[in-house]
């Protein structure tokens, strides 16, 4: 196993260097100046250039990139036009609020969808099955900034009970205690994320509940608990598993909705206003860590394949 | 755990959680801003949301009381030359930097040569001035080549105005904004810190130097209450109104205007208009296209144009809206009435006639405008309509804003653009007095009317200039004016010495909660 994830990490320099290639490109090829913006409505043509120069974004995009690629490889992505700090600290700032909110969004989808998932499966076409797969349906089909206002209103508002928008570091003022600003947010986020879980589950189970060695634990007078758990729901972990894994990865970085809702400090809000304002280095930044993050995360879900079942073998 | 304890436990958790949010909250005022100012430096960026925050840290010589009129901030007083052309500014003493170094000649000659030199609005003033000096510690002389009225307006505007920074700081600074380690000005709060998407906070500083008098404006007495100004971003309005409500926040900005009414009827809320109006303007092309020297067509298209029910459907209440025609509103000194009568006449038939008289063939006119306003675009969709009416062909393309800023700066590019304008204390900000602002409005006219404008300190003589200039405006259509927009914002009623309209920028100075 050693050898493959030794093999696949090699894999993954190419891919990023093409990646860089695309990412630069896109992000330079886009219309709009960032010294323009920074200078506002009132700067001349003569002003806008020479402050474009002081940045050195009138070079060639090739010298710019090169420029560029050579940092990153020395760890240095460069300074936020817009912030004036290093990009990794930027990037470091929102990676805390994005890895924390997912985090609790899987924790949720677990605790909702796995067990209602099995529950639904187990119970196949009784009334348990039926509501819980049209619960799933409606979740599903929540818009999530509705679905975000409406608890801000219900719990932030109405009840007071949590902060309706937001998110202190935990190395703030309040510590843990902070996560509080996160609950509202990974419920929403949740919502149609644990629905997908449940009818995938579900699905899943139904397929493995029809096959040989299932019937034959039945037939040995198994436990059916015992049955579900251990010989259903331990195969049908393998499609569930690669679906975690990019429901993290998506979780940081396309939560944008939710974090515009909640005024959440992540990453997926990061990249979009980074673009607006043409924050060329941040959104470079950014967009390289997710695309290396989809990677390990694929790697990491390949090397889980082989854990759950034992017929993947790692070449 | 049976449910009774159960019940007990979670009521517990729940007054903990809301003790706890309001202990966190004690002495810091908590702003929700629209989203991130691009620098908070003051001589070279003209964000509002940039000045809301940073007029609190940085200070200018010179300021605006209730009514509009600069009245000394960081300056003791002034003495101007018969000749007009020698100014003598007396400073302040005593006033400390947030570093702790004392205020003298010296940081502020520094910090006018930048303004000047890079400043977004110095050189206004500086292509009119011969030399800068120090006489001592605490007074500098400026002499012009040719007596300039609108000096002291120019210097009391902070927005792009010329704050007064550390010789230390400033010294050998350019055209690109100053680093926010370097924010380090005179005002009663000094800067903390500025965490991407997070906020910008600003704490008391405690060796601040208030002028004197009673609060007048942003003149007079200045106290800071709070411990900490904390401005975050919140780019979703629902969240900013339901996050005041929570008690979340303690002040939110640029409320839409179909939540006006709502949301002045309750009690928990205080709503503040913006005491300066903004208001839209769109720019014609006078250097490339159809609309190039062709003033007639230009006119035309100005008569098929009615502001009104743009208004009605981009503000919404009338409370937040004026169909004024006049570039400063009703009841400022610079109220005129001069070219009003072209402003909204709405005439698509007389406007027809009027373009093909202009020798307008059909052929397309490009109007650009920006998503990232909805008043932009909710106003441009009603002219678009209005002037296919009156049998324009308006090609209408929408950009995001910052595709717009790169594209109107290209002559070949558009014929109209749609932008906004704050509101500003002397014509000379506004502008269409920038012969170099996209649109380049450049023709004789103009010039000789703006040489006099400047020329003269008379209040009289420049009102009546200004007037000329408006009926030149109405009469060579560089820019349409659209009509005034009194933003408003909203706040917790808790909050105490707010008034009830904000001058320009809101200020929590004297403020308290």
């Amino acid at each position: 196993m050693l050898a493959y994830t030794f093999k696949r990490l090699l894999a993954l320099i190419p891919t990023l260097l093409a990646a860089s290639v695309l990412i630069f490109l896109f992000v330079h090829l886009i219309p709009g100046d960032p010294a323009a913006i920074l200078l506002g409505d009132t700067a001349t043509p003569e002003e806008i250039a020479e402050l474009t120069h002081a940045m050195g974004l009138d070079r060639s995009l090739i010298t710019q990139y090169f420029l560029w690629l050579g940092n990153v490889l020395q760890g240095d992505f460069g300074t936020s036009i817009f912030f004036r700090i290093p990009v990794l600290s930027v990037i470091a700032d929102g990676a805390e609020t994005s890895i924390l909110l997912a985090s609790m969004t899987m924790i949720w989808i677990m605790l909702i969808g796995i067990p209602i998932g099995i529950l639904a499966a187990t119970r196949h076409g009784s009334w348990v099955d039926q509501i819980a797969s049209g619960g799933a349906m409606l979740f599903a089909s929540i818009p999530t900034f509705w679905l975000g206002l409406y608890l801000i209103l219900i719990f932030a508002v109405g009840l007071g009970w949590f902060p309706s928008s937001g998110f202190p570091s935990i190395s703030d003022e309040g510590g843990l205690w902070n996560i509080r600003y996160l609950l509202l947010p990974s419920l929403t986020l949740a919502a149609p994320n644990a629905a997908l879980i449940i009818r995938l589950v579900r699905a899943s189970m139904l397929d493995v509940q029809r096959e040989d060695h299932v019937r034959t634990a039945r037939a040995k007078g198994l436990h059916p608990t015992k049955v579900a758990i251990r010989h259903v729901f331990r195969n049908a972990m393998i499609s569930v598993a690669a679906a975690f894994g990019f429901t993290f990865a998506a979780l940081i970085s396309e939560a944008v909705v939710t974090e515009t809702v909640f005024s959440l400090p992540g990453i997926g809000r990061l990249v979009v206003q980074s673009i607006l304002r043409r924050d060329y280095p941040v959104i470079q930044g950014v967009i390289l860590v997710i695309v290396c993050l989809y990677m390990i995360i694929n790697l990491l879900v390949d090397l889980t394949y082989a854990r759950l079942d034992p017929r993947v073998s790692l070449k | 755990m049976n449910l009774r304890n159960w019940i007990r436990s979670t009521a517990l958790a729940s007054s903990m959680l809301a003790l706890s949010s309001a202990a966190f909250a004690d002495g810091v005022l908590r702003y929700a801003t629209v989203g991130e100012p691009p620098s908070l430096d003051q001589q070279v960026v003209t964000s509002d949301l940039a000045t809301t925050i940073a007029h609190h840290m940085f200070e200018g010589l010179y300021t605006f009381n209730a009514s509009n009129s600069p009245v000394p901030l960081l300056a003791s007083g002034d003495k101007i030359s018969d000749d007009g052309k020698t100014i003598t500014i007396a400073l302040r003493k005593g006033v400390k930097f947030h570093n702790g170094q004392k205020m003298t000649s010296a940081d502020v000659l520094a910090s006018l040569k930048r303004w000047g030199e890079f400043g977004s609005r110095g050189s206004l003033l500086f292509s009119n001035v011969e030399s800068v000096d120090a006489n001592g510690d605490y007074e500098i002389t400026i002499k012009l080549k040719t007596p300039f009225g609108p000096w002291k307006n120019l210097m009391a505007f902070i927005n792009g105005g010329p704050a007064i920074y550390p010789a230390s700081v400033i010294e050998g600074k350019g055209k690109e904004p100053i680093a926010p380690k370097d924010y380090i000005g005179t005002g009663p709060y000094k800067f903390n810190e500025w965490l991407p998407n997070r906020h910008v906070e600003l704490v008391r500083f405690d060796d601040y130097s208030s002028p004197d008098g009673e609060a007048d404006g942003y003149a007079g007495k200045r106290v800071a209450e709070f411990d900490a100004l904390r401005f975050i971003p919140v780019s979703d309005v629902g969240t900013r109104v339901a996050g005041v409500r929570a008690g979340d926040y303690d002040y939110a900005e640029s409320i839409p205007g179909d939540l006006f009414e709502e949301l002045d009827k309750d009690a928990s809320i205080a709503t503040i208009l913006n005491g300066g109006p903004i208001f839209g303007l769109v720019f014609m092309n006078s250097k490339d296209g159809p609309l190039k020297e062709n003033f007639a067509l230009r006119r035309a298209i100005q008569s098929a144009i009615n502001k009104v029910p743009a208004l009605q459907i981009a503000i919404g209440p009338e409370k937040l809206w004026r169909s004024n025609g006049s570039f400063l509103p009703e009841g400022n000194v610079w109220y005129t009435d001069a070219g009003i009568e072209n402003f909204s006449k709405g005439d698509a038939e007389g406007a027809k006639t009027m373009a093909a008289a202009a020798g307008y063939k059909g052929d397309p006119i490009k109007f650009m405008v920006s998503t990232n306003y909805p008043f932009h675009y909710d106003t441009a969709i009603v002219y678009t309509k209005q002037l296919a009416q009156a049998g324009f062909n308006i090609d209408l393309q929408v950009y995001d804003w910052a595709t717009l800023i790169e594209k109107r700066a290209q002559p070949d590019q558009w014929d109209l653009f749609f932008t906004h304008h704050g509101f500003v204390p002397d014509p000379i900000l506004i502008s269409v007095m920038n012969d170099n602002y996209p649109g380049w409005w450049n023709t004789p006219e103009k010039a000789a009317l703006k040489a006099k404008f400047t020329a003269t300190s008379d209040p009289a003589e420049r009102k009546a200039i200004w007037s000329e200039i408006q009926a030149l405006i109405y009469e060579q259509v560089p820019t349409m004016k659209t009509g005034d927009v009194y933003t408003y914002n909203i706040a917790s009623s808790k909050l105490k010495g707010l008034g009830e309209a904000t001058l320009i920028w809101p200020s929590f100075w004297n403020v308290s909660k």
